[in-house]
């Protein structure tokens, strides 16, 4: 039995739904300087429609199920996210960052209060079991649901990467996170970047709260609080406005996270997670990956 | 580029003759708050007593209303918002089903009870805020009582105005430990249940390596401290005392930990809905030992959480619910047909409570607050579901009433 | 010149009558609706110590309930651990709700503004689930059986003596805070809430500014903390979650940011509204969160904000430019 090998694949687990959500967290920061509060409840809302499409397929076979809330849960929420901009946030793209983060909070406090009233405070079980099969890794216990969970995480964000490298529309997110008026008057239509953005970070947070509902199996509308700041935690780590450090820092967090409170004791993992975030914003503000930019007035 | 607003009156103090005008403003506005406020009195007042009349004489009228019409007042604590909504959801429809009942045969002292409802949101601030509310209302006793946490500070308002409070659910160590006279717990205290899970692990079940595990809620924390003392009173070894976040969903480092310990038996002392995923997380990580839970976790959500296969054989430490009491069977039919689903765990409690707040007003012969205090103090076994209940001098009860069940097809069953 | 001193005599009499009135409240009203209106004091005193932080200089503190948990703690412990009297407890608070807000401050202040927002709110579960953890501070089930206070001879037991002394502080704190919003300090402030630059230009030094706020509000905060402890005479770590440092913000920016009498209506709103609402309590935040987006769009000064004032722009006007509108 090896159980640095089991902490290994916990932390590589919980360490990709923290990587999943804090690349929405850095795009939309890197694109509009906007710190996203609501975003850990797209989470959460993901999870919600990943659970009504598995109740609505619960005849069907086990993967075509997983396979469809997947999908759907993401597009789903990734067209949540382009409404929140649409509605909440574009109009104010022009005020301070104050306004906007106090609009977030707004958001935030809707989505999680809007699903609970409509569902109900109490806990929802996914109606659908996850085998417990696995295989023996060095000694470590590894179920294929963690593999899955991980391979599938990886797969987005080298997805993304391609996207954000590769393709028209992701140079004109880079070119916006540089500079937006000069973007502008290339002809590069800002807006519609800034919704894609948006789109594609909110499919991600959706992605994750299918995966993570499944994977622990019980879902409420308080679960994107906690896991949200996180992730925004691990954003900042890695270095906020870049993919890769978010990425980079999701991971990190998990084992810091993971090895911390194995050794301190539970209690103290989200205080051990809080402290780094402080450490880092004050020693390296610009965390491990993040530019070397001064605050652009 | 910077917009700039128009004025620089925020960066310069505003001239001074433009400020008497605010001040008029901020005058009018907050005399129109308080008549607001009045409004409310008013509005609220009338939610319990009669509508007419002034504010002020209908407060004071409500005050006596609730003793001396022909209605007793009672007041009824529990959270019905919040996390723990569904519990203060059961106790208020066990206790209305209790009064209903009372008043159906002819009330107590022939008057009839009424019931008014103030919801503690299982938070510290709000309990004593309700507190205040009822003791204002002018309510007679009190009822009620599911977060200990919630419970404590409300007791203290409770004590300060003399009135009786029947804590139904909520058992921690610390509300009896305050030693106000006012308060009785008709549920088992944390020692009690401390007591059996260690028999149960220890001397049933041959456990000699113990895990506990809690979530640093006052309630949980406290149940694991004193079961540690008794699992050691016993001969057993406590390995690993851990606590986790029940806000998260991931355990899998405490979990992993455990793994490697190899505990004979792990005893989880909080809530359901975290207790059910850290019995899934338990079982697919392959955690060796018997794993079991505390009433806190005494729900049927925990199996449905945790899957029925890992749930299977799970053991559960609680107060005696309605299902496990045969004489209960009647009261389940009448729950049902009244609410058309099943009681919850605290219900046969509150429902005893209720009945026996109203034996001892029937005893004392009178509402006053004090003579209903003596009267609690004097019960002397009293038949509740599964046993009596007779008061120690620090108001729980003498007899332990609390049960082992075990998970069995899914289900609770007695072992 | 007469149509203004009118209207002072009219406003000084509105003022009085009101005051008056606070005073009387007692004789009418129930148990119930003075713990109502002390718990608004109260929350009136917390707006005004963030509004500090918020309002005047324009920083964004999501942490808040973390100094009002340093001040509740420090009395808890001091008077039920070491019997220390509750009036010596009070500076042993305010010197460590500073002693924080300096700590946390320093290094947050010189982040961007919208770090410092994370920060505090990391800042505050810390301080949060430190409470819950340490048996020093009585872990999750918190202190109680905290002694009522003597205040120079006369023992506070009642609800109508807390309802006078919190009626007190908060007059005391409105009247400080009035003073200071006019002095040197508050007009420092707000020039470099409006424009850091500028205000940097004039030799107001944006960062010692920036920390003297943070530390005002703290001690606020700390001061409002102790009263909180002897009044209720319990104190959990639940009560100084997330969701206490939110509701304290909405009393600042629902009634008006930086404006007093503004901040004052928010903290009178944020406690009778759920009062009035108690049957649709599960409603609440869902209707603050609208409420909170609806103003940002449509009154981001508040609902009794001064003058024509805007809230601060910062560069993204840029992008709006870059719209092509």
């Amino acid at each position: 039995m090896n159980v640095w090998g089991e902490q290994l694949m916990n932390a590589l687990v919980i360490g990709s739904f923290y990587s999943l959500i804090a690349l929405g967290y850095s795009m939309v920061y890197g694109i509009i300087q906007l710190l996203n509060f609501a975003h850990g409840d797209v989470y959460m809302v993901g999870a919600f429609v990943g659970y009504g499409v598995l109740s609505a397929m619960s005849g069907a076979p086990l993967f075509v199920g997983l396979g469809a809330a997947f999908l759907f849960a993401s597009l789903a929420t990734g067209l949540l996210g382009l409404g929140v901009e649409r509605i909440a946030y574009r109009p104010l793209l022009q005020s301070s960052r104050l306004v906007m983060l106090i609009t977030a909070i707004g958001v935030s406090l809707v989505l999680e209060n809007g699903v609970m009233l409509a569902l109900g405070p109490s806990f929802r079980v996914m109606p659908v079991e996850l085998p417990r099969s696995g295989l023996s890794l060095f000694g470590a216990d590894v179920t294929y649901a963690q593999l899955a969970i991980i391979a599938t995480s990886v797969g987005l964000m080298l997805l993304l990467d391609a996207f954000v490298r590769r393709t028209l529309y992701g140079k004109a997110m880079r070119a916006i996170a540089v500079n937006p008026t000069a973007t502008a008057l290339m002809g590069i239509p800002v807006h519609r970047v800034i919704a894609l953005t948006f789109f594609i970070g909110s499919f991600l947070a959706g992605s994750a709260g299918v995966l993570a509902g499944v994977y622990y199996g019980k879902i409420n509308f308080m679960m994107g609080f906690i896991v949200g700041l996180k992730a925004f935690t691990a954003s900042v780590l890695g270095g906020i406005g870049s993919l890769p450090g978010a990425m980079l820092g999701g991971y990190l967090l998990g084992f810091l996270e993971t090895f911390g409170a194995a050794a301190l004791g539970g209690e103290w993992k989200d205080v051990f997670a809080f402290v780094i975030l402080i450490l880092i914003l004050t020693l390296k503000p610009t965390g491990l990956l993040g530019r070397t930019g001064t605050e652009r007035v | 580029m910077k917009r700039r607003s128009a004025d620089f009156s925020s960066v310069h103090p505003a001239p001074r003759r433009l400020r008497p005008g605010r001040r008029t403003i901020t005058g009018l506005a907050l005399l129109a708050f308080v008549l607001l406020g009045s409004g409310f009195l008013s509005a609220c007042g009338g939610k319990t007593a009669s509508t007419d009349g002034p504010p002020s004489g209908q407060t004071a009228g409500e005050a006596t209303g609730g003793s001396s019409g022909g209605e007793i007042l009672i007041g009824v604590q529990s959270p019905t918002t919040g996390s723990e909504a569904k519990m203060g959801q059961d106790i208020n429809q066990a206790i209305e089903l209790a009064v209903e009942e009372l008043n159906a045969k002819g009330g107590v002292l022939g008057k009839t009870i009424k019931l008014t409802f103030a919801d503690d949101a299982c938070d510290p601030q709000t309990a004593t805020a309700a507190a205040n509310k009822l003791v204002s209302q002018g309510v007679v006793a009190v009822v009620g009582g599911y977060c200990s946490g919630a419970t404590l500070p409300a007791t203290g308002v409770y004590h300060q105005a003399g009135i009786p409070m029947v804590v139904t659910a909520a058992n921690s160590e610390k509300i009896p430990a305050q030693g106000y006279p006012e308060i009785f717990l008709v549920n088992g205290t944390t020692k009690h249940q401390a007591k059996r899970a260690a028999e149960y692990m220890v001397k049933e079940q041959g456990a000699k390596r113990i895990a506990l595990v809690h979530d640093n809620s006052a309630f949980a924390r406290d149940l694991a401290e004193a079961t540690k003392q008794e699992v050691e009173a016993l001969g057993g070894e406590v390995i690993a005392f851990e606590a986790v976040n029940s806000d998260e969903n991931d355990f899998t480092p405490v979990i992993s930990k455990l793994k490697s310990l190899k505990p004979d038996a792990t005893y989880w002392t909080a809530y359901y809905s975290a207790g059910g995923l850290f019995i899934k997380q338990f079982k697919t990580a392959k955690v060796p030992g018997i794993i079991g839970v505390g009433d806190g976790a005494n729900d049927k959500m925990l199996v449905a959480i945790a899957g029925k296969e890992n749930a299977e054989g799970t053991f559960i430490t609680m107060s005696p619910s309605a299902e496990f009491i045969p004489e209960a069977k009647a009261f389940i039919e009448r729950y049902y047909a009244k609410y058309g689903e099943e009681p919850g765990p605290y219900s046969a409690l509150s429902y005893d409570g209720m009945r026996l707040l109203a034996d001892a007003i029937e005893r004392a012969g009178s509402t006053e607050p004090a003579a209903i205090v003596r009267a609690l103090r004097e019960t002397k076994d009293f038949p509740v579901f599964g046993g009596t209940i007779t008061f120690n001098p620090d108001g729980t009860i003498q007899k332990s009433n609390f049960i082992v069940v075990v998970v069995k097809n899914g289900e609770f069953a007695l072992p | 010149m007469t149509a203004t001193s009118f209207r002072a005599r009219a406003s000084q009499g509105a003022t009085a009558g009101l005051l008056l009135a606070l005073f009387l409240f007692p004789r009418v009203a129930s148990n119930y609706w003075l713990d109502v209106f002390t718990s608004a004091f109260f929350y009136v005193i917390l707006a005004l110590g963030l509004n500090v932080v918020v309002g005047f200089a324009g920083l964004l503190d999501l942490g808040y309930a973390a100094f009002f948990a340093i001040g509740a703690y420090t009395t808890g412990i001091l008077t039920t651990v070491y019997h220390v009297p509750f009036l010596l407890t009070v500076p042993a608070a305010a010197a460590l709700a500073a002693l924080s807000g300096v700590v946390i401050g320093a290094p947050a202040l010189r982040l961007r503004s919208d770090y410092l927002a994370i920060v505090t709110l990391g800042f505050g579960e810390i301080i949060r689930i430190t409470a819950k953890n340490l048996t020093l501070t009585g872990s999750a089930s918190g202190i109680y059986g905290i002694p009522r206070p003597t205040v120079f001879g006369h023992a506070l037991k009642t609800q109508q003596d807390f309802y006078y002394l919190l009626l007190i502080l908060a007059i005391v704190t409105y009247l400080a805070m009035r003073r200071l919003e006019h002095s040197r300090v508050g007009r420092a402030w707000k020039y470099i809430r409006e424009d850091e630059d500028a205000a940097a230009a004039m030799g107001i030094d944006p960062f010692r500014y920036k920390l003297l706020a943070f530390v005002v509000g703290a001690v606020v905060g700390g001061l409002a903390g102790t009263v909180f402890a002897v009044r209720m005479t319990a104190i959990a770590p639940e009560s100084f979650g997330f969701m206490q440092s939110v509701l304290i913000l909405l009393a600042v920016i629902l009634g008006g940011l930086g404006r007093l009498p503004g901040v004052v209506l928010g903290a009178f709103l944020i406690v009778l509204l759920p009062e009035a609402m108690r049957e649709f309590a599960s409603w609440r935040y869902f209707l603050f969160g609208a409420l909170l987006i609806a103003m940002m769009h449509f009154r981001p000064e508040g609902l009794w904000p001064a003058g024509r004032r805007k809230m601060p722009q910062s560069g993204r006007a840029a992008l709006n430019g870059g719209d092509g509108r």
